[in-house]
């Protein structure tokens, strides 16, 4: 009795030991930091694995990207996910991957200024958002801030990753792993399918260089979705992305120039290589992507 | 006594950045850059930011990508708790080679950088043993950490294409 009330008093102390033994990264690295422990240290610090968190950039990044560049004009959406194809969803994965795909198209009318297509976006995101249980993210007063702002595209770029941000999180803080990660896959893939339609291959375009620059991001992607394998709908959309892993891994690297920084309170990390895509390359990967992507939408 | 070690195990290890739940978007209320340091309208949210529930000692890790031609600032914050010496260090995540550590500029939260290539970086933050005031008696209590990106295009130099 005495030791089992010893054991319990010492249970704070043998938290803290635990979390000061904790590892950085992999789950068999152990950093510098938890090698040094305090008189806390007892039988059971076994070293506690830090996961690693694979971050992926949001689909509007990569179209502000493009609209900077040079695409400020541009108001097509053909190539969009139509809202009438909605009803076509029906089954937990495709709902996950078309919220992420409208989200994504939702940013992309808001970014290049397409008012009216984004006030239908949005609705077709808020219908499918209350159907994956992220109807607290996509509040109605949202839309009146739309409404509101339709002639200001920072403003609604604003709202829409708002809109982007808080799904994200309302399915993150309820636990709703391979939900998030379907969106967060059908977002990047619908992000891509957009940056294709709207470039040609130059071998010095920033947009086919951006382009190429997302093997580091599928990379990201892949390992998050890795999380969620056991789930089969994640699994079948692992299957498809490690496909297009392969693609993107065929493309070259070369060292990265020098570079000096613009500022002195900027500090430049060196080092790092360029990706070198080809017209061919690029070509592949673009069918690709077309091909995933036309699969969630059920589009062709 | 299994079972203690067990629970004990649970708890630990659900702590770090994967307790976004309770800290939610601690990063986007707390971690703003005021005007007085650099803080204006250029700067855009970068969605690879994240908060997670820290105790001392613990380290937690994020993999992001950073592209080529923008510039970066991180800024790290927490609960007061923890005071101000949050540490965290950058790392080529293919090299593992160690590109920034804050302590090397006594603990600045905020680092504004730029990359010569597009890369995955692992951004690793610890808060250090001790980081909470012992007078407050509580030294193994939680706070919430957050790691605020945000990126903007780099400013051409002379004249561009563009």
């Amino acid at each position: 009795m005495i030791m089992q009330r010893k054991h319990l008093l010492i249970a704070p102390l043998v938290v803290a030991g635990l979390m000061l033994s904790s590892c950085g990264g992999d789950k068999t690295e152990a950093s510098e930091e938890s090698s040094s422990v305090d008189s806390t240290k007892t039988e059971v610090q076994a070293p506690v694995a830090a996961e690693t968190f694979f971050q992926v950039p949001s689909p509007g990044e990569m179209l502000t990207f493009i609209k900077m560049i040079g695409g400020k004009n541009n108001k097509n959406t053909t190539f969009l996910n139509s809202p009438d194809n909605q009803k076509n969803y029906t089954d937990n994965k495709s709902k996950a991957l078309n919220f992420g795909i409208y989200s994504c198209d939702l940013s992309y009318c808001s970014i290049f200024e397409i008012g009216s297509e984004a006030l239908k976006y949005f609705k077709t995101v808020k219908q499918l958002g209350d159907q994956i249980g992220v109807s607290s993210a996509i509040k109605p007063e949202v839309l009146k801030r739309l409404e509101g702002n339709l002639g200001n595209p920072d403003s609604l770029s604003v709202i829409t990753d708002d809109v982007y941000f808080s799904s994200f999180e309302t399915l993150e803080s309820g636990k709703q792993g391979p939900t998030l990660s379907l969106v967060v896959a059908g977002g990047w893939i619908e992000s891509l399918f957009i940056a294709t339609n709207l470039t040609k291959y130059e071998e010095k375009s920033p947009v086919v260089a951006r382009l190429a620059d997302q093997k580091y991001t599928l990379d990201n992607l892949i390992e998050f979705l890795k999380k969620y394998e056991s789930d089969a709908n994640v699994a079948s959309v692992l299957t498809q992305f490690t496909e297009l892993q392969a693609e993107f891994n065929k493309i070259g690297e070369k060292e990265a120039a020098p570079l000096k920084s613009t500022d002195k309170t900027k500090k430049v990390l060196g080092g790092g290589k360029d990706l070198i895509i080809s017209a061919d390359q690029y070509k592949v990967i673009v069918e690709k992507i077309k091909s995933i992507r036309n699969s969630y939408t059920l589009t062709k | 006594m299994k079972k203690i070690f067990l629970t004990l195990f649970i708890l630990s290890t659900v702590y770090s950045f994967s307790q976004t739940g309770v800290c939610g978007q601690f990063h986007r209320k707390y971690c703003g850059v005021d005007s007085k340091h650099g803080g204006d309208g250029d700067w855009s949210y970068n969605a690879q930011s994240k908060s997670g529930l820290f105790n001392q000692g613990m380290t937690s890790k994020i993999r992001c990508v950073i592209y080529k031609g923008m510039d970066y600032r991180i800024n790290v914050c927490c609960e007061t708790t923890f005071g101000d010496k949050l540490n965290y260090k950058i790392f080529d995540a293919k090299t593992n080679e160690i590109l920034y550590d804050n302590s090397t500029a006594k603990n600045e939260p905020l680092f504004e950088f730029q990359s010569t290539a597009t890369r995955q970086l692992i951004i690793e933050v610890t808060v250090p043993k001790g980081a909470a005031d012992k007078s407050e008696h509580k030294p193994v209590d939680a706070a919430c950490v957050g790691l605020l990106i945000e990126h903007k295009t780099t400013n051409k130099q002379g004249f561009s294409a563009y």
